[in-house]
């Protein structure tokens, strides 16, 4: 989850995060190498005591203020389209879960093999228990088994929603009647807390997401004991 | 017009870089754009011969122009047909 004062993105849980975070530091190395550049040159400019008044024009410098802008955003473009591409893709997963977004919680649906359904209120502030976190944490969290690619199909009953998790590098809007796919591997086991992110009425910021990785056997005991209390 | 070109080449090399990368950048557009509107499947030129074809799509078959961790060559086919 966030925490105060946090600058850069939170902890990778997925492979997919660990791509966005590494293209992000490499993009973002770029940009202060550039920034700096600029700004020393700037002071150089203001701080001068040379002048000369019949420079014209000069080939040479031309040349390199075009091909090594190029060359950087080719570097910047072609990570960039991997792992736009790798984000697309959808590989054999174990299990789909259907997380349909309402006003103004979440509920969902595990279908592939017994018919599992729940939804996931927020727990109020006033009724948190010590060491949980405020407007972030549910009542029931949506528990996936760690270390398996999970298809998640995101809609909504109402307006539009956005399901998203911060830490998984996951985030799709739902729109109503319409169905949209995504995908993620939980590559550690751990909690993590996304927020609803499409502006959806009055309780928008109040109806959050938590994902619970857990090892395989913990997951089929919970869904055992969730299908009993249904 | 390419004559005057070729003449202020000659006197602004520099101009030459600019020429390779805008028109290079302006001719992977423009394919990938033709690649869209020719081979995506979403895209229907003939209604009368090929109305539908996003309902022709081989369950081996890559449709994106780029893979990285997929083989779509080697996915089961594990729908029923219909």
């Amino acid at each position: 989850m966030a925490h105060p004062s946090q600058l850069g993105f939170q902890d990778a849980a997925s492979p997919v995060m660990e791509e966005l975070l590494h293209f992000h530091d490499h993009a973002l190395m770029i940009v202060f190498l550039i920034s700096t550049l600029v700004l020393y040159i700037i002071v150089a400019m203001v701080t001068t005591k040379l002048t000369n008044k019949f420079i014209l024009d000069s080939q040479e410098i031309e040349i390199i203020w075009t091909l090594l802008p190029a060359i950087i955003l080719i570097l910047i473009a072609l990570p960039s389209l991997r792992i736009l591409y790798l984000m697309d893709e959808i590989n054999d997963p174990h299990l789909t879960i259907k997380a349909m977004g309402h006003r103004w919680y979440w509920s969902y649906e595990y279908t592939d093999y017994e018919d599992l359904g729940f939804d996931s209120y927020m727990i109020p502030t006033q009724d948190l228990a010590p060491g949980q976190f405020r407007l972030l944490e549910t009542d029931h969290r949506m528990v996936v088994p760690v270390e398996s690619p999970i298809r998640i199909l995101i809609s909504a009953e109402d307006v539009l929603h956005s399901w998203a998790v911060p830490s998984l590098g996951v985030k799709m809007d739902a729109v109503p009647g319409r169905l949209n796919q995504t995908a993620f591997i939980a590559s550690r086991p751990g909690v993590f807390y996304g927020q609803c992110s499409e502006i959806c009425g009055a309780n928008h910021s109040f109806m959050p997401i938590v994902v619970e990785a857990v090892p395989l056997e913990h997951f089929e005991n919970w869904s055992s004991l969730m299908l009993e209390d249904a | 017009m390419l004559a005057i070109v070729r003449k202020q080449l000659r006197n602004h090399p520099a101009l030459i870089p600019l020429f390779i990368f805008i028109g290079g950048g302006a001719t992977m557009s423009l394919l990938y754009l033709a690649r869209l509107g020719l081979r995506n499947p979403d895209v229907c030129w003939d209604r009368k011969n090929n109305p539908e074809p996003w309902n022709k799509l081989g369950p081996n078959d890559q449709y994106k122009f780029f893979t990285v961790n997929m083989d779509y060559s080697k996915l089961k086919k594990d729908r029923p047909d219909f």
